[in-house]
């Protein structure tokens, strides 16, 4: 059986890095890996995931934006963070609640829809949700 | 904004029974929760939800996000996950930072079995 230790990373596709780069660093304030220096592949990092934000046509692809909720970003509070996308003068969906954690979903500039979610409902054996 | 941390990732699949075979018998991922339309792997650091969108009324759509997972040796995990029937999409590719080769679930989302092995700018190793 192949060892899988950890992911590296998630692409994230996009036709415009400029506008990829307001998004994902000023709106959703990730810090940006200052160590590399490429124009068609920008990573940044959250405390777990790093997001290499990407241009397809530049890797020999052709770009698709990804479906709803391919990477799910952990807020300390969806509704705050809804209100903060409206502000920043994106359109966010409606707030969801599965009865045991509470979502929405926002479209970033090149149409990939990213969820921004948290739990807060213990799980089925009583562990409560992980800490940040 | 303040981003906390990545809660999942996900792919979306129209067989979930043959989902589960591929994640948990060929990649080897340890199952965290099984639902009638969802499963949750444990990806290292991270959860991978495996997701039957119609369930919900939503549209199946391959992930192009090409989740990259490190593993120890990129030739010997692919040449193990071929001799599974695992097609992969050209040869591997050595860059001068890592090694990467390219694969695709049977739903066609994208993946790739990934191995840094150059140090990063400040010194860091992988």
């Amino acid at each position: 059986m192949i060892e899988v230790e950890r992911v590296d990373y998630v692409r994230v596709p996009v036709d415009d890095i400029e506008a990829a780069k307001h998004f994902y660093g000023e709106v959703l304030g990730l810090p940006r890996n200052e160590h590399l220096d490429h124009e068609d592949w920008v990573e940044y990092e959250t405390p777990n995931v790093t997001l290499a934000v990407m241009t397809p046509e530049s890797h020999e692809y052709e770009f698709t934006p990804l479906p709803p909720a391919t990477i799910a970003l952990r807020v300390p509070d969806v509704a705050v963070a809804r209100e903060k996308l409206q502000a920043a003068g994106l359109e966010a969906g409606e707030t969801w609640d599965s009865g045991a954690c509470r979502g929405v979903g926002v479209t970033d500039p090149a149409g990939n829809r990213i969820l921004l979610h948290r739990r807060y409902a213990p799980y089925d054996d009583g562990t409560p949700p992980s800490p940040s | 904004m303040k981003v906390e941390k990545v809660d999942f990732v996900s792919v979306l699949t129209r067989d979930l029974a043959r989902a589960k075979r591929f994640y948990s018998e060929t990649l080897g991922l340890r199952i965290e929760s099984e639902g009638e339309s969802d499963l949750e792997f444990s990806l290292g650091q991270v959860t991978l939800d495996v997701f039957d969108p119609t369930s919900i009324g939503q549209e199946f759509e391959p992930s192009p996000a090409g989740i990259a997972v490190r593993v120890p040796d990129v030739a010997a995990a692919r040449a193990e996950l071929e001799a599974k029937g695992v097609e992969f999409e050209g040869e591997i590719v050595h860059t001068s930072v890592c090694d990467m080769t390219f694969f695709k679930d049977p739903d066609g989302n994208a993946l790739i079995l990934h191995r840094r092995h150059a140090p990063f700018a400040d010194g860091r190793m992988p």
